[in-house]
């Protein structure tokens, strides 16, 4: 087994956030939280992280999709695989209805909508941490 | 309203703007008076008055001129010309230029506080209407934002909670008390699906969808509703039999919408029909429209509910003893059928069962080649750009 992984969880909702911890670190995920984009990005500056978890709306707005384009224009932190969770989902859905919403902000990212089961939240996480070894691999070869 | 109502009177003669200010010096106006255009418009926005009376011909600028740049400045102040030279043509030119009425010289000081007054009216319901209809702008949009913090924030907070309880304790727990943890998420689901219902009827716009209307089958439609709505129907044993009569062509149309739409009225079926009965899905053309008629054998709806189904917030009152409803199922149903330039209707027996008919226009045989080929070239020139 690898060392323990380490997830970011950026929400302004600290009840919904102890929620997914709990599931995660149950899962042997090393959980640290942030319940600011302004706080967040600070961590992700000053530590390492293995993975993002990412809420969408938070304060005025969707000031979820900021932090997302911030890290994308960084070269370091765009490598970071994100999971987008969000409850906006279902309003997007009316819009594209039948359809697959995928964020796209990032290079590896993905979107789960609020809230959560445990299984595909588990699910998820390692997809994104996969997906996301695969590419540094290409990357290097 | 508390303010006094501010009134401006541009006129190059003096008497006139002396004669004004003490007729109208009476009615608790605010008054101000500008001997030419140019200061004129100047206190307009200086003075920022409610109603504005402009001599048509003086020196400087001309009072169209200045009738015009009040209007640019602010469409809502009224303002009414005084001229000597009362010609039906020059009146009609001022009107055009948005003057909201026409004072003839000389006038009487009663036709001058008349028209003042009837001015300010005007004022008054341009700006209640604005205001009202500001408020209900925010209404539409700010509600969709607080439903949406506020209600679903806590709510979703429960369920992630629970999910972590439930993961937690997977081991531990008892047939039994799985049962009870799967009804207490079940019932969060539902409530935030209701709120999820609500803010759609409330903030979203269902004259959109038209923008991505394109030729779609019904047949295709009403397959995918029903293969929606099966899992429910088999739990309660209950048969959906089809009738489709093909040929039907095509109508213009949005498959996600419309789909929506047929699971909504199909749904309904299986909700308030009795276990073990059955609900009939028929599809045929009758000249230039495709009717889909969806019809149940189950509680029906009485007479005095009938014509308040399509409504928002309509809920049977026989449905405690059923599932209950959003009550805006059919609300969202009827909007996105008459997106589509269909309509909807219903026919119901309390006790007997329930049939709903859509009935949406077909697409032309040789338009529908030509809107399919519109539509291959949109997707084609899309593919393009992507």
């Amino acid at each position: 087994m690898s060392q323990q992984k380490r997830l970011l969880i950026i929400d302004d909702d600290p009840d919904f956030v102890e929620g997914l911890k709990s599931i995660l670190e149950a899962a042997d995920y090393s959980v640290d939280a942030a319940y600011n984009p302004k706080a967040g990005y600070q961590a992700l500056e000053t530590k390492h992280y293995d993975i993002l978890l990412l809420d969408i709306m938070m304060g005025r707005g969707a000031e979820g999709i900021m932090v997302a384009r911030k890290l994308n224009k960084d070269p370091k932190l765009r490598e970071i695989p994100v999971l987008i969770i969000t409850g906006i989902r279902e309003q997007i859905a009316f819009l594209f209805p039948g359809q697959a919403v995928h964020p796209h902000f990032m290079p590896v990212d993905e979107l789960v909508e609020k809230p959560v089961e445990a299984r595909l939240l588990l699910d998820k996480v390692s997809e994104l941490l996969h997906r996301a070894e695969a590419r540094k691999k290409a990357q290097t070869t | 309203m508390e303010n006094k109502y501010k009134i401006l009177i541009i006129d190059d003669e003096e008497v006139v703007l002396n004669s004004c200010s003490e007729i109208l010096a009476g009615g608790n106006y605010h008054m101000a008076t500008a001997a030419n255009g140019t200061v004129g418009l100047k206190l307009v926005q200086e003075f920022l008055p409610d109603l504005v009376f402009v001599d048509l011909k003086m020196p400087g600028i001309s009072g169209f001129e200045v009738l015009e740049k009040i209007c640019a400045f602010d469409p809502t102040i009224v303002t009414i010309v005084i001229t000597g030279y009362a010609t039906v043509n020059s009146a009609v030119e001022a009107m055009k230029k948005g003057a909201y009425d026409f004072l003839p010289k000389p006038f009487t000081p009663d036709e001058l506080r008349l028209i003042a007054r009837r001015g300010l009216e005007k004022r008054t319901l341009v700006l209640e209407t604005i205001a009202l209809r500001r408020e209900k702008e925010m209404l539409r949009e700010h509600f969709a934002a607080i439903v949406s913090h506020e209600l679903k924030t806590p709510l979703s907070a429960v369920q992630q909670n629970l999910f972590a309880l439930i993961a937690a304790l997977s081991s531990k727990l008892t047939e039994d008390q799985k049962t009870l943890f799967g009804r207490m998420t079940s019932r969060i689901d539902d409530l935030l699906k209701l709120i999820h219902t609500w803010l759609r009827v409330i903030s979203v716009d269902v004259e959109k969808i038209k923008e991505r209307f394109a030729p779609i089958s019904v047949t295709t439609s009403i397959s995918k509703a029903i293969e929606s709505v099966q899992p429910h129907a088999t739990r309660k044993d209950i048969e959906i039999l089809t009738s489709v009569e093909e040929p039907l062509g095509l109508v213009h149309g949005d498959e996600g919408t419309l789909v929506e739409a047929l699971v909504n009225i199909i749904g309904n079926a299986v909700k308030y029909s009795r276990v073990g009965s059955q609900v009939l899905v028929k599809v045929e053309k009758k000249e230039d429209n495709i009717l889909i008629s969806v019809t149940d054998t189950g509680v029906g709806i009485s007479k005095d509910d009938l014509p308040f189904v399509f409504g928002d917030f309509y809920v049977g009152k026989s449905s405690h003893m059923v599932e209950r409803g959003s009550g805006l199922g059919l609300a969202i149903t009827r909007r996105i059928v008459e997106a589509h330039d269909g309509s909807i209707s219903v026919e119901s027996e309390l006790g007997k069962g329930s049939s709903f008919m859509i009935r949406l226009p077909a697409l032309k045989k040789d338009l529908h080649n030509q809107t399919t080929l519109d539509a291959e070239l949109c997707s084609n020139s899309q593919k393009g750009v992507t």
